[in-house]
């Protein structure tokens, strides 16, 4: 029962992992006013990528490296598409998602099937034998601590400095920050390339150490909890690391119920991100101060400076 | 790494006047579809390596095309069809969700012979065959209650339809034949056909409760092996040698081999014999086979699993003869009694051993 | 360097280069899948013979195309509603699931059914389930302000767990083996074939469609005196569509689109399928999202893009099989076509202009 209950606890961290990572750069872009849909593509993409790279040349460092790039590249077309074009946010996501996820089973079909051995986890010294906490917390992947680091760090970004100011002035009322003299559509590109950053890490984290392996729709939806999890956070990135955690312990959960001898339908299981998402949503919606104080008000709307 | 490939010109001039004429003197095409696309293990490897054998043995008599990634749904009619259009004589499906668009365009197309993988269905032009998984599955189990130190046996396996108990139930029966002391066998269900990420958390799950031998039973992927060689534990699996994907830790497979059946049927084409009929094919037939079995065994428990895999063959031992208990505690198969295919194919019990329980 | 160009709204867009759009898009996309399927080694004029003119080769090849038109449309109808007026429906996908998964209950329950109501009645189910699941986002949008986007997206996946839990449950054939899928449905549950010819699967949801279509445009041009092709012409925002206040715009378009795609969800398993199962649709409710865009949000256009694109998908599938084309081809097509549109879209709606740096505020 406490080998359930550790495996479940420590699990979810791994799990959370990609999906912390994606919903956090998805949020910084939602912060600045953008609100870019194809989270799923660009993971699936950066995933096939960073497994192809990596098995080949055995060299984790540059497959994640290559996987962002190939993550950023889908960026910058829906970049041009929104920022350069004032094309449709929802519309252009979608379809830079569609051509992600067409890429990434083409980048991926030499490699279908195959496997590779993940990197060792960091097994923190004297902490990691601690019982209980110890392998709960202190034996995971590098990128775990990463994710839960970045998770803090946008906190800190966003609440604590001007530039993470201004790039909420820049979400909540993009005329105003204009006026005010702030490159709006600079700063809107620099958090959409920093949301694809984010999602090559988590997509390319899935294929080559939480996997690892690769097989044609790893992803299977985990770009589309990110972006729940990011209203589930209501935007706010220590609540989105709470729900990752969360989240990633549901996804566990029906494996620890089946353990302890009882049987739920899966399919409750896997719904519960998003039924409490909508629930979340609704709750921080019903009332103006309320959607106020958590999204960013222009989410969604493009701004031209000259118009 | 194409798998498919490409038609004679001629198919794109047959697909405009639709028809299936057959000319006596071309040789015959045989088209096999399989519903993902396609790794290096698994079922659709060994779905699309059966066109090795029939082309050793029909060499320039057929053509085999292959074509990946058409799984259920509205789409899998149109490629069905549009290999039927190319000429296509023998057509053989790889998954279970081809069966209505394949049954469809065998009434259609009487010429047509369809060769199904897994399904019940038949036509007189339209046959379907399944593999004795649970022979194999058996010996692996001998192999796994060899193996265990903890006395402690985890399976991941998809979903629980009859034939995949049939599979379970075969592998417990054989671990316990050679290892009486085991503890309850425990079972995760993943409900998925596809899953990489869960089937390694559902390998982990298992070794974190003390598991030192990971069945992986009909696994999308190969991750719950991967997962158990990092691990350190023996891993078992269905269809193919994993060994390349655990080297050190593979203690034991059940590996398919489709193509002595496709090669049956496309003979029957040939001879004008072709029946549609329902095969189930096993160790007797060569259609399933242990593989991959881990140096650790002893020479002795080797001999003894070869020993009975034999015994399978000449047809003097069967895995499902009574008595045999059922989990709740009451007798599933009656003394004496050997089950017959179809109380095989619709099996709805898990015998004695096993830490789960079925829905419904 | 940013800012030192800009865009600029025409103050009028002519409507030869509005219908410029569509065409500069196929050609785009044309060219690029030419250049990257020629990479991967199929012949360029090959593929562009196979995705454009194989399609209506033969008469196989039609009917093909008819049944993958027909949710395209009905489902981009639907959506090109909703959107001109604002509303977000991303959840055609889910919509159209539930529209079938409520439909199947009726010839799941009475497998032997001779009655001819049986269909129409599918009809109705289908669109009113599909409609209901859409009017979950729409009450929450009215009642609690909640995005709609999220929440249609959201119910996507909750959809799919539905229909996985009930073929896996109640709906499940009994005599099936317990693999998840349901009994065929009878004859009465199926839209007649429009041949008799056995190998055409084309059947009457498309004259359904075509229908739908007509009642859309009546709809459209009766409800927006001088609503133009042009997107200067769109409704501003919800509030002001067609005189409705902005909560009645909501439901209403939601519920018209969740119907839509309810029927589509039908017409597909009473159509090609012939019972539920897993897999009942291939992305239709995204690619919708698509053929409603390239149609330009008008239910002519619509007509014309569902066509193309179907045609597109028939002979990409084709193209898999003959000329060894991957099968990702379709999709990365599909999401070509989109990115190439909403370029194109923005060059005729805006000019580019040079700002001069002390223009800025």
């Amino acid at each position: 029962m406490t080998d359930t209950i550790i495996f479940v606890l420590a699990g979810a961290f791994a799990t959370a992992t990609p999906l912390l990572l994606a919903a956090i750069g998805e949020a910084v872009a939602e912060k600045a006013g953008v609100m870019n849909l194809s989270v799923e593509g660009m993971m699936a993409f950066a995933a096939a990528v960073a497994f192809a790279v990596t098995y080949q040349t055995g060299n984790i460092v540059l497959g994640f490296g290559l996987a962002v790039g190939a993550s950023v590249a889908l960026s910058l077309v829906f970049s041009i598409l929104v920022l350069g074009f004032s094309a449709n946010q929802i519309v252009s996501g979608l379809a830079v998602g569609i051509l992600g996820l067409g890429l990434s089973s083409l980048a991926g079909r030499s490699f279908e099937n195959l496997t590779m051995m993940a990197p060792a986890n960091l097994s923190l010294p004297v902490l990691s034998d601690l019982p209980l906490v110890g392998p709960i917390l202190f034996r995971q992947s590098a990128i775990t601590y990463f994710a839960f680091a970045v998770a803090f760090l946008t906190w800190w970004f966003l609440a604590k400095t001007r530039h993470g100011r201004i790039t909420k002035v820049v979400g909540e009322d993009p005329a105003i920050a204009h006026n005010l003299g702030f490159a709006v559509i600079r700063i809107r590109l620099f958090a959409i390339i920093f949301g694809a950053v984010m999602s090559g890490l988590g997509g390319a984290y899935a294929s080559t150490i939480l996997t690892p392996g690769w097989s044609d729709g790893l992803i299977a939806g985990r770009g589309w909890i990110a972006v729940a999890l990011v209203v589930f956070g209501t935007w706010r990135p220590l609540r989105i690391a709470f729900g990752a955690y969360l989240f990633g312990a549901l996804l566990l959960g029906d494996l620890a119920v089946q353990a302890m001898g009882f049987s739920v339908p899966p399919q409750i299981m896997t719904s519960l991100p998003y039924v409490m998402t909508i629930i979340v949503l609704a709750a921080v919606s019903r009332n103006a101060l309320l959607i106020r104080l958590n999204a960013p008000v222009s989410l969604g709307q493009n701004f031209q400076p000259s118009k | 790494m194409y798998q498919i490939v490409r038609a004679p010109l001629l198919g794109a001039v047959l697909s405009m006047c639709w028809s299936g004429t057959l000319f006596a003197q071309e040789p015959l095409d045989v088209a096999i579809v399989a519903p993902n696309a396609i790794g290096d293990v698994g079922w659709d490897h060994e779905v699309v390596r059966g066109k090795e054998v029939l082309e050793e043995r029909f060499a320039d008599k057929i053509n085999v095309t292959v074509v990946d990634s058409v799984g259920e749904g509205p789409n899998a009619a149109r490629a069905m069809n549009r290999l039927v259009a190319n000429g296509t004589d023998v057509l053989i499906l790889g998954s279970f969700g081809h069966m209505s668009d394949g049954m469809a365009l065998a009434k259609k197309s009487p010429d047509l012979k369809v060769l199904h993988i897994g399904g019940y269905q038949n036509l007189p032009n339209f046959a379907t065959f399944t593999v004795r998984h649970y022979q194999a599955s058996y010996l692996c189990g001998m192999a796994a209650g060899y193996a265990t130190k903890n006395q402690q046996l985890g399976v991941v396996a998809a979903f629980p339809l009859p034939e995949v108990l049939g599979i379970l139930n075969a592998y417990v029966l054989g671990a316990r034949s050679v290892n009486p002391d085991l503890k309850p066998v425990k079972v995760v269900w993943l409900n998925s056909w596809y899953d990489p990420p869960r089937d390694r958390s559902s390998a982990e799950s298992l070794i974190s409760q003390g598991a030192d031998v990971v069945y992986s039973l009909f696994p999308g992927t190969p991750s719950a092996l991967a997962t158990a060689e990092e691990k350190g534990v023996y891993a078992v699996t269905t269809l193919s040698d994993n060994s390349a994907h655990a080297p050190n830790k593979h203690l034991c497979a059940g590996q398919a081999n489709f193509g002595v059946v496709y090669a049956n049927v496309v003979q029957s084409v040939i001879d004008g014999t072709f029946e549609g009929k329902d095969t189930f094919a096993g160790v007797a037939e060569g259609a399933i086979e242990v593989a991959g079995l881990s140096k650790d065994l002893t020479d002795e428990q080797r001999a003894a699993i070869l020993a009975k895999q034999d015994a399978m063959r000449d047809g003097s031992f069967d895995p499902f003869t009574g008595p045999v208990m059922n989990n709740a505690g009451s007798e599933a198969i009656a003394s004496g009694k050997t089950l017959n295919t179809s109380e095989i194919k619709s099996m709805d019990f898990l015998v004695q051993g096993i830490d789960s329980r079925l829905q419904n | 360097m940013m800012g030192r160009y800009a865009l600029v709204q025409r103050s009028e867009v002519s409507l030869k280069s509005i219908m410029l759009v569509p065409l500069v898009t196929f050609v785009l996309a044309l060219l690029g899948s030419m250049v990257l399927f020629g990479f991967l080694g199929a012949p360029p004029l090959e593929v562009l013979y196979r995705l454009l003119i194989d399609p209506l080769a033969s008469a196989y090849n039609i009917s093909e195309v008819v049944i993958k038109a027909a949710p395209l449309i009905l489902i981009a109808q639907g959506l090109a509603i909703g959107f001109r007026a604002k509303v977000w429906n991303i959840g055609a996908e889910g919509q159209l699931i539930i529209g079938a998964v409520a439909a199947s209950v009726i010839p799941i329950t009475f497998p032997e059914s001779q009655n001819v109501l049986m269909l129409p009645a599918m009809m109705l189910a289908g669109m009113i389930a599909g409609a209901a699941w859409a009017g979950i986002a729409a009450a929450l949008k009215t009642r609690f302000n909640a995005s709609e986007i999220i929440v249609t997206l959201m119910l996507n996946q909750i959809a799919v767990q539905i229909l996985y839990f009930l073929i896996n449950g109640p709906l499940k054939d009994p005599m099936g083996f317990s693999y998840p899928q349901s009994v065929s449905f009878p004859p009465v549950a199926m839209y007649p074939l429009l041949s008799d010819d056995g190998m055409l699967r084309a059947n009457a949801s498309i004259l359904v469609v075509i229908l739908l279509s007509i009642a859309a445009l009546i709809y459209v041009t009766r409800t927006f005196s001088g609503y133009t092709l042009l997107v200067g012409g769109l409704a501003p925002s919800a509030a002001s569509y067609a005189g409705f206040s902005a909560k009645k715009a909501v439901w209403i378009t939601l519920l018209i689109g969740g119907a839509a795609a309810g029927l589509a969800g039908v017409g597909e398993i009473s159509g090609p399928i012939g019972r539920l199962q897993p897999s009942l649709s291939p992305g239709y409710g995204f690619a919708a999202i698509i053929v409603a865009y390239l149609g330009g949000l008008h239910p002519v256009g619509i007509l014309l893009a569902g066509t193309f694109m179907a045609i597109v998908y028939v002979g990409a599938d084709g193209a898999i099989i003959d000329v060894g084309l991957p099968p990702a081809a379709p999709v990365i097509f599909q999401g070509m076509v989109l990115v190439f549109y909403l370029a194109s879209f923005a060059l005729v709606q805006y000019r580019i202009v040079r700002v001069q740096p002390e223009a800025r505020a």
